[in-house]
């Protein structure tokens, strides 16, 4: 198995606790990540994110890979910051990974960021076998992007699992489907 | 990037630019990759470094949350607002304790933010208030005496207090 370098990689955190903050800053930069920015709300991230856009060597960052982001944060949350990520006309990219981080334990809450279109979601408290554990998992398996219209993000069925009653429970067809590669 | 027809379903299948970007040096064989010792080892060392610091740190958050609690007592009329700010950190105390290591610190906090976040917008009497006390007592003894882990025979006695007193509030009238 190949040790990935992740000196390339930038992440961007957004955390309101500095304490926690800076052990995510400082655990992803001992994992090798080459460019950790942290924030500390949705509202700076996506000031800083729009003056990626703008102004690149303004913002000290070309791109970002990868948001790791609390939930509860103040004035502007994670899942705010979710929502702008996904399908605001100004993100800079709306198939970023989007990691959730949350003390939030319940599956409604599980349910409201899934269909908000995030990536993975790393449960407080955690540790650096999970943190590492999640990451791994946007690189090697990401999902392929879903847009319909009530929902727009990464496919949310991660495995094909074998139909309970052998029936198709899916009502679009093939030629309602349209399929977009990027393989440059 | 090739795009076709208007339709109701789109699926966008791109290149792994992640891994393309983690794999330098590597030939990609398709199988799934690591993240070396060494680096988990550092992000260890650094987890615990701050672990150290905690007890010191979060005394501010303790303090806050006893000031909002003295509130409570003093100004009747300001019950939810405090239990809402409360529920705030008592909801940050949960994540953030068992992260560095102080796995009772999470639980008490888990505690107190269900039971603040319950009765936040209803009627906060006496009895609810002197909860929140009890739970704020707790979770500075646990910092005090540097309670990390599942706390032993110690830990075990101080949940045991927690659960009494919400008994006791449960049933008082």
């Amino acid at each position: 198995m190949a040790a990935y370098s992740l000196d390339r990689l930038s992440v961007l955190v957004a955390e309101d606790n500095s304490y926690l903050g800076s052990l995510m800053m400082q655990s992803l930069r001992a994992m090798g990540v080459g460019n950790v920015r942290r924030v500390e709300h949705g509202g700076e991230a996506i000031d800083l994110l729009r003056l990626m856009t703008k102004d690149p060597t303004k913002a000290g960052l070309m791109s970002v890979d990868l948001i790791l982001s609390n939930w509860q944060m103040s004035p502007v949350d994670g899942m705010m910051l979710l929502r702008w990520v996904r399908r605001h006309k100004e993100s800079p990219n709306r198939f970023i990974p989007f990691i959730m981080v949350t003390g939030y334990a319940d599956q409604d809450k599980v349910h409201e960021a899934r269909e908000m279109g995030v990536t993975e979601i790393l449960a407080k408290p955690f540790s650096v076998g999970s943190m590492a554990k999640h990451i791994l998992q946007v690189i090697d398996r990401p999902r392929q992007f879903v847009h319909n219209p009530t929902y727009f993000g990464p496919d949310r069925r991660r495995q094909i699992k074998t139909l309970v009653d052998g029936k198709e429970r899916r009502v679009r067809t093939d030629d309602e489907i349209d399929i977009v590669h990027d393989d440059n | 990037m090739t795009t076709t027809k208007k339709v109701p379903i789109r699926y966008y299948r791109f290149r792994n630019r992640l891994r393309d970007k983690a794999m330098t040096g590597f030939v990609d064989d398709g199988s799934p990759g690591a993240i070396s010792t060494e680096a988990l080892d550092a992000a260890e060392a650094e987890f615990d470094k701050m672990a150290e610091g905690y007890p010191d740190w979060v005394q501010g958050h303790i303090e806050t949350m006893y000031d909002h609690y003295r509130h409570c007592v003093e100004k009747p009329k300001s019950r939810r607002m405090c239990f809402r700010k409360l529920t705030f950190i008592a909801h940050d105390m949960r994540g953030q304790g068992g992260t560095f290591g102080y796995d009772l610190i999470s639980i008490v906090g888990g505690s107190l933010y269900e039971f603040a976040d319950f009765h936040k917008d209803g009627k906060i009497e006496d009895k609810h208030v002197e909860l929140v006390g009890a739970h704020i007592d707790a979770m500075k003894a646990l910092i005090a005496g540097r309670i990390n882990g599942d706390g032993g025979a110690v830990g075990k006695e101080l949940l045991n207090s927690l659960e009494k007193a919400k008994e006791k509030y449960a049933n008082a009238h």
